[in-house]
């Protein structure tokens, strides 16, 4: 059994390389660029100085916690697309609180990523509410919820949230309390990526020994048994998104206050979509998704290197991870993915 | 003698682990009607499958020259077509680029008056009752002209009347030249209607024989090999009402209507009736499944009407479902982790919101000793055991839970002998142990062994009640027709 | 009262100019579905059109070789998830989440590649008033085409068939993993062209995300619309309706978010008011998994099949 789970998995990220050097190398050479100049320049960004290895990691946290979320949902048996507005919208929150929140560090920066959790997972629970109270389809609400975010950040910066002494588009620093302490020196590294891995161990603990994640498993594995069995499927809906919501936000938060210092509309270059292709990858395992999270934090990193000393454009990366996600569409997790 | 229309040569089909057929021969000829009998699981329907072309032998040959049509056992129907559209599909008539529809209309109607079958093309086949449902998958067939027409049990959702009526038009046919097969298990009409029998057992053929120059008690024989293994013994019980249901009413059309019934403590009852006759909804509303008007009462104590299958489970009432795949387990799950799921919100495996291992372990290795579940180890993926020992988990997980009241609907439906007659005898120990048992099941047989006492239901309604001493099997087929 | 006439046709101008490139999504939306495939790439394939008929256009000076150019790419996109939704048989909302990404990583690619600037194409030759309202009158027969398709030809029977129990289309003959591929690939062709009238049409460049989730509001059409191809129209004027608002309430001083995200928020109560009463084709989203049917059916030679064939 355990050695089949193995297999898997070794098939499986044998074919997201596959895709990755494959995809990557036609793309280079369409840029005109030699695919070993172009993967070096990759790697070399990725992990070429320590500050560079701390930037990737970097990328990585800020993919691994949406993923986690995405995943949670999904063992749940719903897909949430939304994670990305999720993330936003919990980075706003953030950075307003962390302005507004001068205090002792701890409390400014406890404060701060539950407002961002909260504010994901308010964002998150309305998609979940919709699901179990209506039925409503939940890939459309998200769908449509992360454009709404979206503009509902760039109203409230400017508008009703914005703060005089801040540009267009963004929130004024945030009070330095407020600020995640790094734990690499002059890198950008903090201890966001500690709270990331123990919260993969908190939900990889929540998924395998709680009666909560034994119910959620049961929701997204056999709904109509689960239901038999006593589990409250609309309850269960309502927690799952609220909760991935959550931490989608958090994250979010985590970049705000680590990264950026401020909120600012362009916080995320898509990391909600990117995270659905890392939860994949992870076969939706809390301790496998933070592998893959590294792994697509390489991707994401070394693609600003390549650009740079390369001259490939990085929106090659999002090609290859749009790929991946299609690669590894044929895994079935949930009873919604049955055949007919 | 003639060429056979059809003839299957050395046919062997393996499905994952599992030898479905293992080397198998058959021959169809012009005009007869040929019954294909066999347990679940001994390959009858495979061989059908194959013989139609749906399914791709391992090995073997398949000669025909004939068109050969298949009506499935579960109708594969387009509901929200209608009549003409599901006839027709892939041979409309055509004006030009368009779909002929007065032409098609024509054309249906003129073939189901030729064979004597009545059905109106324009209708919608999801709003028509299941015996003219199977006359659309059959006129299906029919439409084509085929030299072979195989029929997947074919009687298994019709009542007493549409069963005469059925085979009818088959002789008809089969009179014409046509070569019927019937896959079924339902030995008499095997006896009034066939001209040739093969018995299937376990993948191969264990026997062939003439209709006239046999009898039902030789065919059971060798569909089982031999005698089956006795059911447990039926220990004297002083029954006391445990369940009692008063003007039970739930589901829509097809549901259940007023049902006032009760069930004792140390007793089966058997609910007899055709499939489609508020079956399934009087089991969803003894689950709490679905919203129902009436009142149910649980050891004098009256259940709330809520729609929350916890508060039943926490009353003490445990269904075996009628679809385990769907319905009762997580394929993708071990053994173990389905036996904890609906006993899972309770101590011993629930502690406060940690899930207990060692008590989950435990439970599950308890109802894989008691139940004989192979294989063996609790870590083993439900989708990898076969449907008799799947079916065993669910049976031994819900008497696992000691119950007060079980509900067994279908409860050896699509499993193997063995594994059948392993189920109801743990039954029989549950009843004999003061279980109330309210069993559920098509099969008129398994009553018959089973129940102290029968209650019949035609038309969502119960229509009749027996003891088990003065049971009559002519009066429970009529009632369940619908007769008086 | 003639001002309240001049602005209510205004607006109803507007309503059409902006529902066009969602009633081509739609369409598209609801010939995959129908035949049981979700395709929630739409909105990939809509970025793949825009950019393929702004590249096109730009190189050959024709905006006509230009939507071409966009049909075929949108062709192209949808044969990728059709390929791996019906013969692989892979969840078809993954995919088509993952050629969303795919298709705006690639675009946005292209941009550089072919244009040397990120962010946005420079201007082409695009269609003018004529061609847009040519491309207008298109989208709306191509409705009543596919509702004829659909209801009235033998193909449109069988896409049907194969959406709602492509068992029993199987059962009949059909193959229901050719008959989805095309329905999707068609589908797709169908819905690029809501980019190309973006991009050709709406105006004369392309940049990035310029679709800007109208390929989900094309999902939410098609659930409103019930799955037809009125329906699904008649949303998408709905929602088109909605941003035609968004201009005439700016001037009175509402957000411009909050009227953008207008037609995203009826398409959000919609969606919960709709759930539950309306039905999908039954197989919708389901992978088919049974193996190609093949009758036997002698009719004039003998039919004798022996397996296996490679055996000595």
């Amino acid at each position: 059994m355990a050695t089949f789970f193995r297999l898997r998995i070794v098939r499986d990220l044998g074919i997201a390389l596959i895709v990755v050097f494959g995809a990557g190398s036609i793309a280079m050479l369409l840029a005109h660029v030699s695919p070993v100049d172009g993967f070096y320049a990759l790697f070399d960004g990725a992990f070429g100085t320590t500050s560079e290895f701390a930037e990737t990691l970097v990328s990585a946290t800020a993919l691994l916690f949406p993923a986690l979320g995405v995943a949670l949902a999904f063992r749940a048996g719903l897909f949430n697309i939304g994670a990305e507005g999720q993330l936003v919208l919990g980075g706003l929150a953030a950075g307003v609180t962390g302005v507004l929140l001068p205090g002792p560090p701890v409390v400014s920066i406890v404060a701060t990523l539950l407002a961002g959790a909260l504010a994901g997972g308010l964002w998150g629970g309305i998609a979940g509410f919709l699901k179990s109270r209506f039925g409503a389809n939940e890939v459309i609400a998200t769908l449509m919820l992360n454009v709404i975010a979206g503009l509902l950040a760039t109203y409230a910066v400017d508008g009703p949230l914005h703060f005089a002494s801040a540009n267009e588009g963004e929130t004024p620093l945030l009070a330095k309390t407020a600020w995640l302490p790094a734990i690499v020196p002059d890198t950008r590294l903090t201890i966001s990526i500690v709270i990331a891995l123990l919260l993969a161990l908190v939900l990889w603990f929540a998924f395998n020994r709680t009666v909560f994640g034994f119910e959620l498993r049961a929701a997204g594995g056999a709904p109509e048994a689960a239901r038999r069995a006593g589990v409250d499927l609309r309850r269960i809906a309502l927690q799952a998104m609220t909760y991935s919501g959550a931490i989608a936000g958090l994250g979010g938060a985590t970049l705000v206050t680590g990264v950026l210092h401020r909120f600012n509309t362009g916080l995320s270059p898509g990391y909600g979509f990117v995270a659905i292709a890392v939860a994949l990858v992870g076969n939706l395992e809390p301790v496998w998704i933070a592998v893959a999270a590294f792994a697509f934090g390489i991707l994401q990193n070394g693609a600003l290197s390549m650009q740079a000393e390369a001259s490939v454009p990085r929106d090659v990366v999002n090609v290859i991870e749009g790929l991946v996600i299609i690669a590894l569409a044929g895994r079935r997790y949930i009873a919604a993915q049955r055949t007919t | 003698m003639s060429e056979p229309l059809l003839a299957l040569r050395g046919i062997r089909k393996r499905f994952g682990t599992v030898q479905a057929l293992d080397g198998v021969d058959l021959d169809l000829n012009a005009g007869e009607i040929h019954a294909l009998v066999g347990e679940n699981g001994a390959g009858k329907s495979t061989l059908a499958a194959i013989a139609f072309g749906a399914e791709i032998p391992d090995e073997g040959r398949l000669e025909t020259k004939a068109v050969v049509g298949l009506v499935h056992q579960h109708f594969q129907l387009v509901d929200r077509l209608n009549v003409w559209e599901n006839v027709l599909l892939g041979r409309e008539p055509k004006r030009g680029w368009r779909i002929d529809r007065v032409a098609a209309r024509e054309r249906v109607r003129a073939l189901a008056t030729g064979h004597g079958l009545d059905v109106d093309p324009d209708a919608i086949v999801e709003t028509l009752p299941i015996g003219v449902q199977q006359r659309v998958e059959l006129l299906r067939e029919l439409e084509r002209a085929p030299g072979v027409l195989l029929l997947d049990e074919p009687t298994a959702a019709l009542a007493p009347t549409e069963i005469a009526s059925f085979f009818r038009t088959i002789t008809a046919l089969a009179r014409s030249g046509t070569a019927v097969l019937i896959v079924t298990h339902k030995l008499q009409e095997v006896i009034d209607y066939s001209t040739r029998v093969t018995v299937m057992r376990s993948g191969r053929v264990v026997a062939r024989y003439v209709t006239t120059a046999t009898s039902t008690g030789e065919i059971a024989r060798a569909m089982v090999g031999g005698e089956l293994p006795p059911l447990a013994e039926r220990a004297p019980t002083t029954p006391a009402t445990r369940l009692r249901a008063r003007n039970l009413s739930a589901g829509s059309s097809g549901g259940l209507v007023d049902g006032t019934f009760e069930v004792r403590a140390g007793e089966i009852v058997g609910v007899a009736g055709v499939e489609g006759n508020g079956q399934s909804a009087l089991a969803d509303a003894l689950a709490g499944v679905i919203s129902y008007t009436g009142t149910i009462e649980l050891d004098g104590v009256p259940l709330t009407a809520a729609v929350t299958p916890a508060a039943r489970l926490a009353s003490g009432v445990r269904v075996i479902p009628q679809d385990r795949r769907t319905e009762a387990l997580v394929l993708g799950w071990s053994i173990a982790e389905n036996v904890a799921l609906g006993r899972h919100q309770t101590a011993p495996i629930r502690r406060g919101s940690i899930l207990d291992r060692a008590a989950v372990l435990a439970a599950a290795k308890d109802v894989i000793e008691r139940f004989g579940v192979r294989p063996s180890d609790p870590q083993t993926a439900v989708a990898a055991l076969s449907g008799g020992n799947q079916q065993k988990i669910v049976v031994g997980r819900a008497l696992g839970a000691q119950p007060k009241l079980l509900v067994a609907y279908q409860p050896t439906r699509g499993i193997d002998v063995g594994a059948a007659a392993l189920v109801r005898s743990r039954l029989i120990e549950a009843r004999n142990a003061g279980v109330a048992v309210l069993l559920i099941s098509f099969e008129l047989d398994e009553i018959f062994a089973l129940a102290d006492r029968v209650l019949v239901m035609s038309g969502g309604r119960f229509v009749g009640t027996f003891d088990r001493a003065t049971v009559d099997r002519g009066r429970v087929g009529a009632l369940m027709a619908g007769g008086r | 009262m003639n001002a309240f006439l001049i602005a209510l046709i205004a607006i109803a101008g507007l309503t059409l100019v902006k529902a066009t490139p969602l009633i081509f999504a739609a369409l598209g939306g609801v010939l995959s579905e129908r035949s049981g495939v979700v395709n929630v790439g739409l909105e990939g394939i809509m970025i793949g059109g825009a950019f393929a008929a702004v590249g096109v256009s730009g190189a050959t000076g024709s905006p006509w070789l230009g939507a071409s150019a966009g049909v075929l790419a949108g062709a192209l996109l949808a044969a990728l998830l059709a390929f791996v939704a019906t013969k692989l048989g892979y969840d078809q909302i993954v995919a088509g989440t993952g050629l969303n990404i795919a298709a705006l990583g690639a675009a946005a690619f292209g941009l550089v590649l072919v244009f040397g600037q990120p962010g946005a194409s420079r201007e082409v030759p695009a269609f003018g008033a004529v061609g847009e309202t040519a491309l207008t009158v298109l989208a709306l027969a191509l409705a009543a085409a596919l509702s004829l398709f659909l209801n009235r030809t033998p193909w449109g029977l069988r896409v049907r068939a194969c959406g709602e129990n492509p068992r029993a289309a199987a059962a009949a003959g059909i193959d229901p993993v050719r008959t989805r591929f095309w329905a999707v690939v068609a589908g797709g062709a169908i819905a690029a062209l809501g980019g190309v009238f973006l991009s050709l049409a709406e105006l004369d460049l392309y940049s990035d995300g310029m679709t800007a989730g109208r390929g989900f509001i094309a999902l939410a059409a098609v659930i409103f619309g019930r799955w037809t191809p009125f329906g699904a129209t008649g949303a998408a004027l709905f929602f088109g309706f909605f941003s035609a608002l968004q201009y005439t309430l700016q001037r009175a001083g509402i957000p411009s978010e909050l009227m953008q995200a207008l037609p995203y928020l009826a398409a959000l109560v919609a969606l919960a008011g709709l759930a539950g009463r309306v039905r999908a084709p039954a197989s919708d989203g389901l992978p088919y998994a049974g193996t190609p049917v093949r009758p036997s059916s002698g009719m004039t030679h003998a039919s004798s099949a022996e397996w296996p064939r490679d055996r000595p």
